[in-house]
């Protein structure tokens, strides 16, 4: 005969067991003596066991808190909560909208490249025409025709000593004017524009497509190519090089564009080539435009923001992109023009 | 408001069991008030679905965090007394106060020579709650309940018997 095991007996009194099991104990214990005593022996553990941890109860002076009190006390900690999770949440909308300001401020007020950028950003070193050799120099020289003073653009056309002076003038302006707020100081040793040169121009309205070939080249390969012919406005960075491949290479070179940008942004595009190609150039430029390209008729035309120059069979242009006034224009090219010669 | 309702009918027949059990555990009769008030707070706040057990794991829980800041406390500071019990604030007779300590010292001394899971199944027993919520509690299968409370009488009581032996001894 099976006896009863201890813990069931407890879990028995406990009254943990189901009502199957409890009469399944209680038929066996009408008839087994020994499992009887057990639970006695058991019931009276149990009891005591409840006598001692009752020895164990605080002497309380204190009437607990009635259930509204207490509801009242946990709604008010809730409302706490809710407020100081309220001001936690309107600081981290703060700091976030000081951290959204910052990083605005960041973009609008673009840093310095890093100044290995910086380097290549500089503008071509200033060198005036006063060669020891002789030789026609084939570097122009003229002024960024927004930013420049009009008295120094007119002093650029008086010749001799004094149009030294104000080519001094202007170069030391150039500097400046290409230095602006984002370039440092132009180094003489350092290339212009190789970095620029590999991405998109800044402005798409001048496209030479359709005119032939044309090779683009960074000003390091363009100078190394075609020497101090490339036509530029020194002091201002060089973006690229376009050299035309169709036409004019028999007579006197091929067509050229020089891509310049100011430190406001601006492209002045420098072209020089053959008459006819740089007037058809300048033609299927206009007439992508929808406006009439000037009959190259006088030694000078001008139209909104391009202007060329007639120098025997060969032609020279600028055009700025946005546009600048006809003045600036026009004293750059003739600068350009007397550089040339 | 049915859960309400139900909530203060668990405070209403609660609140001393779970004063209580926290006592046995802080050995401090203020501070188990003040803990069993918190668990009634939470208790408002949280509605579970299972409150009765729910509450008992919280005073568990409370009185754990209370058992191990009075451990650093006692690292920080130099107790002269050891024991913490409270004496009775009401005015009793110096015999019967004399009585009711030693026998509480006794009990205390006993259950603490209790295994940490056997104690916690007879407090938790002792606090009223079934063998399913005791073993939800403690991790122990429903089974094993029994078994463990069987054996953690058994140890009370022979533990608190020689203690009392023992002490006994030291006065005859």
């Amino acid at each position: 005969m099976r006896h009863i095991p201890e813990d069931e007996l407890h879990s028995y009194l406990d009254q943990a067991l189901s009502r199957s099991q409890c009469v399944e104990i209680e038929s066996h214990l009408a008839h087994c003596g020994a499992c009887r005593g057990e639970r006695d022996g058991i019931a009276a553990l149990r009891d005591r066991t409840t006598a001692l941890l009752s020895s164990l109860t605080p002497v309380r002076d204190r009437i607990p808190p009635s259930w509204g009190v207490l509801s009242r006390q946990a709604e008010e900690r809730r409302s706490r909560r809710t407020a100081r999770r309220q001001i936690g949440l309107w600081a981290a909308s703060i700091v976030a909208a000081l951290g959204l300001g910052w990083g605005a401020q960041a973009l609008t007020h673009r840093p310095l490249p890093a100044e290995s950028n910086l380097a290549q950003l500089r503008p071509a070193p200033v060198q005036t025409h006063r060669t020891s050799t002789g030789q026609q120099p084939a570097a122009f020289h003229a002024a960024a025709p927004v930013t420049r003073p009009e008295s120094a653009l007119v002093r650029s056309s008086v010749p001799g000593a004094q149009a030294e002076r104000a080519e001094r003038a202007i170069d030391a302006s150039d500097r400046a004017i290409a230095a602006g707020d984002t370039l440092a100081d132009p180094s003489p040793t350092e290339p212009v524009g190789t970095r620029l040169s590999t991405g998109r121009l800044p402005t798409s309205d001048f496209e030479f497509a359709g005119e032939g070939m044309w090779r683009t080249l960074s000003w390091d390969n363009a100078k190394r190519e075609r020497g101090e012919s490339v036509p530029r406005i020194r002091g201002l960075p060089v973006v690229e090089v376009q050299i035309g491949m169709s036409r004019g290479d028999s007579s006197g070179g091929p067509t050229m564009i020089v891509a310049q940008q100011l430190s406001s942004g601006q492209l002045i595009r420098t072209i020089e080539g053959p008459a006819t190609d740089v007037t058809r150039l300048l033609a299927s430029q206009h007439a992508e435009s929808r406006s009439p390209w000037p009959t190259v008729q006088d030694s000078l035309a001008a139209s909104d923001g391009t202007m060329s120059m007639l120098r025997g069979d060969r032609m020279l242009a600028i055009q700025a992109s946005p546009s600048v006034p006809a003045d600036s224009l026009r004293a750059m090219i003739r600068r350009l023009n007397a550089a040339d010669r | 408001m049915r859960r309400v309702d139900e909530l203060e009918r668990l405070y209403q027949t609660s609140y001393t069991a779970v004063v209580r059990f926290l006592y046995r555990k802080v050995w401090d009769a203020d501070r188990a008030e003040d803990l069993a008030q918190e668990v009634f707070l939470r208790l408002f706040q949280h509605k579970p679905e299972k409150p009765r057990a729910w509450v008992f794991a919280v005073a568990a829980n409370l009185a754990r965090d209370e058992a191990r800041s009075a451990i650093r406390r006692r690292k920080h500071l130099t107790l002269l007394s050891t024991d913490p019990t409270p004496g009775p604030s009401r005015i009793q007779a110096a015999d019967e106060a004399v009585e009711h300590d030693e026998q509480m010292e006794a009990v205390r001394e006993a259950l603490a020579a209790l295994t940490p899971r056997d104690r916690e199944v007879l407090l938790l027993w002792d606090a009223g709650l079934s063998y399913p919520e005791i073993a939800s509690q403690t991790g122990l299968a429903v089974g094993a309940v029994g078994t463990t409370l069987a054996r953690a009488r058994k140890r009370l009581v022979e533990a608190y018997d020689t203690q009392h032996a023992q002490d006994h001894a030291a006065h005859s």
